[in-house]
């Protein structure tokens, strides 16, 4: 005795279908409920019931003994699927997927990806979309609307999927038979279906995509479809679940099965079939608006509901849908802008939402990787903090220094570098490592970039890149994708940068971009991955930095001075180290020569600049002090006498010591203050004289009063100093030696 | 053949709204000559439902058309928005000549305009005779169309003062006019509406106050897509304009709309097609329908002067005076952009001659 087999055909992701099948599910009362998905992974489907389980997630398989074939079927709360299941599972009834094992898609995952672009190739228009071929018929120019209107939206309910099945077996009936894997997958679940039928204590319901329903309904003998199946590739294969993105719903992410707005049918879904359901969507866009700084009345929503009424009635449709209400929005809420609503469309309809699944979810491939990299490169995960120092020339330095950057790029800081700032040796990693249980947990999260660690990071990183504006964190990335050895990041990013570089004419970003570039072009020595590229853009955007400089100092406030100080220092100590060719440095100089000679350059970048010149010998100390002297004279104005001061002594006052000339020039300057001025300017001394030790504060003092008044205050070398040294030295190195007591 | 030198649309075709009418079974807004499907039908052309072809009146994304149907058949205004040329008044005449079947109400808005235009003046001759009284009253095109229950069309409403377009906000809210010194008022009878055009490019204009932007659905309507779109537009329209004005058209017309349109677009965007030159912009918007008047002023040039042959040199005179707005900029604008790219391009050989020569 068989049971009764019904089958469901629905639309992946469709949320009005999800409706009508749960309807059907709850009149038809299944005892085993069948769903297109991978066989091997029936056991996790009553996970998804689970409490903790929270959608988007997505099933994921992967190769055991190859991560990086991997594959996701992606879950929405307003699945068809996802509906399937909950309800089979509340109700208690037997729960299986019927579709292909997993490992017949990862058996080899080249020849698999060959063999699907030659089915789409060898299906005609019809075939790669049924839904499409069957909306041109009803004269929908587009098929999401066809299907919107007859299937989700029909308000009405009737023998819904009896309809779809009738016209999908007339679309199919016009086509050839279908063949390679397609055709085994309807010959699996045929097999499965007859299976379940004769194992089910009651009716049998098959949810799977609209296509395949007539095929699942065909009558073949058995025999026929297992020789359909025989001699499949298989492959050992691991499956879990993993969180999801709504983004990554979206069609436009390249996912092939995917919504275009996952947003909408978020809002059908949550909505229902209530009949404000028009109205909560205006006013969500009109609270995104309003959030925006648009205004937005509430009569402006009620006139952008009743124009959606009139288009839907124009264009003969049942209710107002998506475009109806998209159209009314542009006209009654944009004032016809539709950059307006291309403004707020990424948010309204793409939304941010991220899927969470429970503890007790099986092992994820990310952590197996993790594990076997751990055996590689023999680190042990510790909680107790340890320090480890890697030598980059080795391999199994670099392996180890590579994998850490990476969970680092990754969110999981396993190990930090201890010394993470500039004075890093160009071959010597000091690392602190410290496991954290919740590192696993975040490791999981990442599994939407990714099924291995590299992936992973790589995804992670591009996508960070896509986002970022800003011209110095963009190239802080490159950096992070070169240390981590991500080479398809690295080279985005580095495309990005000579893209924005190239627009922008922001000489403050441009100069953040050295440092980061810098410490990349030094660190190419050390490390495998290529800088050349890098190496070639960076003399540019120095150029066009050096380029940019003298327009950029000009009538500045305080503060931006003061940024634009920090950005030339950092650039100048960039420049240097990266040992660019000499008319690049020419060039970078030929700024700071014409920062000196334009009077509207900002007096702290002037100083700034006569004192990096100064220091490159590129200003004769005679000419130093002449210009010190000029500048500080009384014909400037104090305020601008001081902020060159500033400029030029801030961070090297300990010059002032060594060098008499420039010495003398500022002694001068200060005796012109007049008393009021001199306390103006107080706390700019401080400033200036703070970086200066006791010692060093002592010798500077020294100094100035040795030539004030002629006595002999500093320290001076006593007469037979070098014939008593040796003795001193043997003294002091015999209490060294001692110890301490 | 009238002696009219342009009928109103619905004169012109007046045949097609005829049949229309006739096969048209579809629900009518009160007051409405149409329903809101057979004016789609008449905007974007197809066939009425005796087999009559209905001609485009407009190119273009249909949806902007039903949105701006949709939004007269919800009573409320239409703005329609855009840069010069893109078919703002064409497409206000068409509705208005569809829906109400007079397209002739029309209010063309200045600086000038003060609100005896907008609302109503006064036969001071009456005034003085018989005082105060309906007779005495003067209906502006805007109180006929709401006695009548028609479209009243507002041609580039932002020229108008602030002030006096902020007349129109009780009449597009209580649909009503009051007239104080009757004490009475005029309620707009079923079917009245607004259109309004205006200008979203020029400078110097008076921006909508909020309130009254808020009474009116705005619909953009930008410039064609594609050059063939554009092409398009420009083929059918210099036809229907020569074979108005009696010119006969030149076999060839449709090439050199092509290579006019190429011109313009170029010059518009600011690069060649290709994406390869960066051109500088003259100060002219270039618009579609500016190419038309080339175009007709061209081959009337053509007919006259030259036995109807239309060559480069006939059309020159015309492009100059397009393009160049500006005497000194937008000579060396067009200047660059002979020398750097007509100059090597097949098949302008004759432009750049004579623009060479005209400049």
């Amino acid at each position: 005795m068989t049971a009764a087999v019904s089958l469901f055909g629905i639309r992946h992701h469709g949320p009005g279908s999800a409706r009508r099948l749960v309807e059907a599910l709850d009149a038809l009362a299944p005892a085993t409920v069948l769903i297109e998905g991978p066989v091997d992974a029936s056991d996790l489907l009553p996970l998804l019931a689970d409490p903790a389980m929270v959608p988007p997630v997505a099933l994921l398989t992967y190769a055991e003994d190859n991560p990086a074939a991997a594959s996701f079927f992606p879950f929405a709360e307003w699945s068809p699927e996802y509906r399937a299941v909950l309800w089979a599972v509340r109700h208690g009834a037997a729960l299986r997927f019927i579709d292909l094992p997993a490992g017949d898609r990862l058996a080899d995952g080249d020849a698999a990806a060959e063999s699907e672009v030659a089915d789409a190739e060898a299906m005609d228009a019809v075939g790669r979309d049924p839904i499409g071929a069957l909306a041109a018929a009803a004269g929908y120019a587009d098929g999401e609307s066809w299907w919107s209107d007859v299937i989700e939206q029909n308000p009405a309910p009737g023998p819904v999927f009896a309809a779809v099945a009738d016209a999908m077996t007339a679309l199919r009936s016009g086509e050839r038979a279908i063949s390679g894997r397609e055709a085994a997958r309807e010959a699996h679940m045929r097999l499965e279906i007859a299976r379940a039928a004769k194992e089910s204590a009651g009716p049998v319901a098959v949810v799977c995509g609209a296509w395949h329903v007539p095929a699942l309904a065909e009558k073949r003998s058995l025999a026929a479809d297992r020789e359909i199946l025989r001699g499949r590739p298989k492959v050992k294969v691991r499956a879990t679940w993993a969180p999801w993105t709504s983004p990554r719903l979206a069609s436009g992410s390249g996912y092939g099965a995917g919504v275009a707005a996952p947003g909408w049918c978020a809002h059908l879904w949550a909505s229902g079939d209530a009949d404000d359901r028009d109205t909560v969507w205006l006013t969500r866009i009109a609270r995104l608006l309003r959030d925006r700084g648009h205004f937005v009345s509430t009569a402006s929503v009620i006139e952008a509901q009743r124009l959606g009424v009139a288009l839907a009635a124009l264009r003969g449709r049942p209710a107002a849908g998506f475009e109806e209400l998209r159209d009314a929005t542009i006209a009654c809420l944009c004032f016809g802008e539709r950059l307006v609503w291309e403004d707020i469309a990424a948010e309204l309809l793409i939304g941010a939402a991220v899927g969470a699944i429970p503890d007790s979810t099986p092992l994820a491939p990310l952590l197996e990787d993790l594990q076997r990299q751990q055996r590689a490169t023999r680190l042990k995960p510790e909680a107790l903090e340890r320090e480890l120092t890697l030598d980059l020339r080795s391999e199994a330095g670099l392996a180890r220094s590579t994998l850490l950057h990476r969970l680092l790029a990754l969110d999981v800081p396993w190990g930090r570098l201890a010394d993470a700032g500039r004075s890093r040796g160009t071959f010597r990693e000091n690392w602190q490592l410290c496991w954290q249980p919740e590192f696993a947990v975040r490791l999981v999260e990442n599994l939407v970039h990714g099924a291995t660690i590299a992936d992973a990071a790589a995804a992670r990183v591009i996508a960070a890149i896509e986002e970022e504006a800003d011209l110095g964190r963009l190239a802080e990335w490159v950096r992070t994708a070169m240390l981590a050895d991500l080479q398809p990041a690295a080279e985005r990013g580095i495309d990005r940068l000579e893209t924005r570089a190239a627009l922008t004419s922001d000489c403050g970003s441009l100069l953040k971009t050295l440092p980061p570039m810098a410490d990349i072009v030094r660190y190419g020595e050390a490390r495998a991955g290529t800088a050349g590229h890098l190496a070639a853009l960076m003399p540019r955007i120095v150029v066009q930095a050096a380029l940019a400089l003298p327009y950029a100092a000009r009538n500045l406030d305080a503060a931006a001075a003061d940024d634009l100080r920090g950005a030339i220092l950092a650039a100048e100590n960039a420049i240097q180290l990266a040992e660019l060719a000499a008319e690049t440095g020419d060039s970078w100089r030929r700024a700071l020569h014409q920062l000196l000679a334009d009077a509207q350059t900002a007096p702290v970048i002037t100083g700034l600049a006569a004192r990096l010149l100064y220091e490159a010998d590129q200003l004769a100390a005679d000419a130093a002090a002449e210009l010190l002297g000029r500048m500080l004279s009384p014909g400037t104005p104090i305020a601008d006498a001081a902020g060159f001061f500033d400029g030029f002594f801030a961070g090297s006052a300990a010059r002032l010591i060594h060098d008499a000339p420039l010495r003398r020039a500022v002694d001068d300057w200060l005796l012109t203050l007049d008393d009021d001025a001199f306390t103006a300017s107080l706390p700019l001394f401080r400033r200036v004289f703070s970086g200066l030790d006791r010692a060093e504060r002592r010798r500077l003092f020294d100094a100035v009063f040795e030539k004030a008044a002629g006595a002999a205050a500093g320290y001076r070398l006593l007469g037979g100093a070098a014939a008593l040294w040796p003795a001193h030295f043997a003294r002091v190195t015999a209490i060294l030696d001692g110890g301490a007591p | 053949m009238t002696d009219k030198l342009r009928m109103p649309a619905e004169e012109q075709y007046g045949a097609e709204l005829a049949a229309l009418a006739a096969g048209d079974t579809g629900k009518r807004p009160a007051g409405w000559a149409l329903s809101p499907r057979a004016v789609v039908t008449y905007l974007m052309g197809g066939r009425a439902a005796d087999g009559t072809p209905v001609s485009a009146k407009y190119v273009g994304d249909q949806r902007l058309i039903e949105t701006a149907v949709s939004t007269l058949a919800t009573d409320r205004a239409l703005l329609l928005l855009g840069v010069p040329g893109t078919a703002k008044s064409w497409v206000s005449e068409h509705l208005a000549a569809a829906i109400a079947g007079d397209s002739t109400l029309v209010i063309q808005c200045t600086a000038g305009t003060d609100e005896n235009q907008v609302r109503y003046g006064w036969n001071y001759a009456q005034l003085l005779a018989h005082g105060p009284r309906r007779e005495a009253l003067v209906p502006t095109p805007m109180l006929r169309a709401m006695e009548a229950g028609k479209l009243c069309r507002f041609e580039e409403l932002t020229r108008m003062g602030s002030d006096v377009q902020d007349t129109l906000i009780t009449v597009l809210s209580e649909k009503m006019l009051p007239i104080p010194e009757l004490n009475t008022a005029v309620y707009a009878a079923r079917g009245f509406n607004i259109i309004a055009t205006a200008n979203n490019r020029d400078k110097g204009v008076n921006e909508l106050s909020s309130a009254l932007k808020r009474r009116f659905n705005v619909v953009v309507l930008p410039l064609p897509d594609s050059a063939a779109e554009e092409i398009a537009i420009v083929t059918k329209r210099v036809g229907e304009m020569a074979t108005s004005l009696d010119l006969p058209v030149p076999k060839n017309v449709a090439d050199e709309v092509a290579r006019v349109i190429a011109i313009f677009r170029e010059l518009r965007s600011g690069s060649t097609e290709d994406g390869k030159v960066a051109l500088k912009v003259p100060t002219g918007g270039l618009s579609t329908a500016e190419a038309i008047a080339v175009m007709v002023g061209g081959i009337s040039q053509a007919t006259f002067f030259n036995d109807g042959a239309l060559t480069p040199a006939m059309l020159g005179s015309n492009i100059i005076g397009a393009v160049i707005k500006d005497p000194v900029q937008d000579r060396v604008v067009l200047g660059e952009y002979l020398e750097t790219v007509l100059k090597k391009r097949r098949g302008f050989e004759g432009y750049y001659a004579s623009l060479t020569d005209l400049i």
